[in-house]
């Protein structure tokens, strides 16, 4: 499998002393969309900087499209689009000038310059200045600027930050179309693990500096349906308690429901089936922690 | 140059390079005097005139028009957080810098030629007014040209320092009080014989000619020697920045 970006053991401290990246070992997949996930101050924004060489790398290795990035600089910032952070335009110029500025650093078509705006749906802001759009509109722009010179990797920390929610599932759906039909791979950071999930193929997770987890979406899914807690409610939750050991699982008895770790889908079936052949009315089946960010707030409080 | 459209630099060159031949107008106009009364005094009337503009804009108004230019252009980045945009583009660290340096010395060049245009049209429009009539000698085209030169010349160890500082501090304030405070300082030591040490007194040593140095050198070449120095210090703090943006 071919990487486009590819870290490894990154570390990074600040001039205060305090180490913020430890051993960072990312693989984004060569044509994925890697949602890189964390917290407020986990690291992930530092990472990106590491990435795009606008902090200077102290340890480790960075190679972007396997080349390293230190001897490689320019030909790999002519294949990569990014947004770090809050927009980077001229609040004095027009959505237009904004990108014909970089038309000109990009050497592409003047052409691309309408061509992106349309995409973005910025195509009718005429001669209004940048610094007059709403936050939403300048992210907007900003994403049209890293998708001017058409890059093979865009790199786009917390894009739909300031977006309504219509905003936002136009950016996503704008992401998706992007890596399908030109095959473009995105590294995008977030902390809204929902909207991620939506998203990505793959899916990064960092928390205080450290990678703790890496893969793919449907790895994170197995590890979500490993994690994952059955309860049952019935009519006498002592006697399920016997049965439901009897079966080889180890429930526990919480207030009015009885717990048991789920292994298979299966056994919510086989263990419904045993109550109510043992004649308890069951009340309720639910499966518990289901969603990502309690598979998140594990790892990060572990 | 794109960037500089509808921001103050470009306003400051335009205003900075009309006020002194306007007030010009405007004395000559009081005064009932055009340069047609230069006539006779043992100059071509124009070198007089262009002398009267220049010593009036050399000591202070050109060097703290080039402080307030240079640091508008820098400060143009920070204020919109398009440092790391610039350094994520496809292009070496030093075409950057010099790209940055190159906007500052194309608005230093268009303030000389706006001041240019007005020194000629306060001149003509003075004896249009005064005489009713066109001046009566003509323009030394090929000294104009030479006192520029010398001139820009003496202006290059400013721009390189003001760009250091304004690369160096975010801080809009540090660049413009740093260099006010420096320039203030070299006017009140122009009679010092070191006064050569800042870089902020070339302007004003070419209005001392015939002064000579302990250096040995022709001002002009210690300004070019200064400019070189400060434009290295600058690309230097400028490549080690730990932080790009």
């Amino acid at each position: 499998m071919s990487y486009c970006v590819e870290t490894q053991n990154l570390n990074h401290r600040f001039s205060n002393g305090d180490q913020v990246l430890f051993d960072i070992d990312m693989k984004v997949p060569s044509g994925s969309i890697y949602g890189f996930l964390g917290p407020n101050g986990a690291g992930k924004t530092t990472t990106l900087r590491l990435l795009l060489g606008l902090l200077s790398k102290q340890s480790g290795t960075i190679k972007i499209f396997e080349k390293d990035f230190d001897r490689n600089r320019i030909a790999i910032l002519g294949q990569v689009g990014s947004m770090i952070e809050s927009p980077s335009i001229y609040a004095h110029l027009t959505a237009q000038e904004n990108l014909e500025l970089l038309q000109k650093i990009y050497q592409c078509p003047k052409s691309r310059i309408a061509e992106v705006l349309e995409v973005v749906g910025l195509g009718n802001t005429g001669r209004k200045k940048a610094g007059k759009f709403s936050l939403g509109m300048k992210q907007r722009l900003s994403i049209a600027i890293a998708l001017l010179h058409q890059p093979s990797l865009l790199v786009l920390d917390e894009p739909t930050n300031g977006l309504d929610p219509n905003g936002i599932i136009e950016v996503r759906e704008l992401l998706k179309k992007l890596n399908k039909e030109q095959g473009i791979s995105i590294l995008i950071s977030s902390h809204l693990l929902m909207e991620i999930e939506k998203l990505v193929t793959h899916v990064g997770i960092i928390h205080r500096g450290k990678l703790l987890f890496q893969g793919t979406l449907g790895d994170l899914h197995v590890k979500q349906n490993q994690d994952s807690i059955l309860s049952i409610e019935t009519n006498d939750n002592e006697r399920a308690m016997q049965i439901i050991s009897g079966m080889d699982f180890k429930p526990t008895h919480r207030e009015q429901a009885v717990e048991l770790i789920l292994t298979d889908k299966q056994s919510i079936a086989n263990i419904n089936k045993k109550l109510v052949e043992s004649g308890l009315d069951v009340y309720s089946v639910q499966i518990l922690r289901n969603d990502l960010e309690s598979i998140f707030m594990d790892l990060v409080k572990n | 140059m794109l960037k500089t459209r509808r921001t103050a630099a470009i306003w400051m060159s335009f205003i900075g390079g009309f006020f002194i031949p306007i007030i010009y107008v405007m004395y000559s106009t009081y005064k009932k005097e055009s340069i047609n009364s230069l006539i006779g005094s043992g100059m071509n009337i124009w070198r007089r005139h262009f002398g009267w503009n220049w010593e009036n804009m050399a000591p202070f108004l050109l060097p703290a028009g080039i402080i307030m230019a240079s640091s508008l252009i820098t400060q143009m980045e920070y204020k919109n957080n398009t440092w790391k945009q610039l350094h994520t583009t496809p292009q070496s660290y030093t075409t950057v810098f010099l790209a940055k340096f190159s906007a500052i010395l194309i608005l230093t060049f268009q303030f000389f030629l706006f001041f240019n245009i007005g020194i000629i049209l306060s001149g003509v429009i003075s004896c249009l007014i005064v005489d009713g009539k066109m001046p009566e000698e003509s323009i030394p085209v090929w000294y104009y040209l030479k006192e520029n030169l010398k001139y820009f010349i003496a202006c290059l160890p400013i721009l390189a320092i003001q760009y250091l500082i304004s690369l160096r501090f975010k801080n809009f304030l540090v660049s413009i009080g740093v260099g006010l405070i420096m320039l203030i300082g070299t006017l009140i030591a122009a009679p010092w014989q070191h006064v050569y040490t800042s870089p902020y007194s070339y302007p004003i040593i070419r209005l001392m000619p015939g002064r000579e140095f302990p250096t040995g050198l022709s001002p002009h070449v210690m300004a070019i020697l200064y400019f070189f120095l400060l434009m290295a210090i600058s690309f230097l703090i400028y490549i080690r920045r730990k932080e790009k943006g």
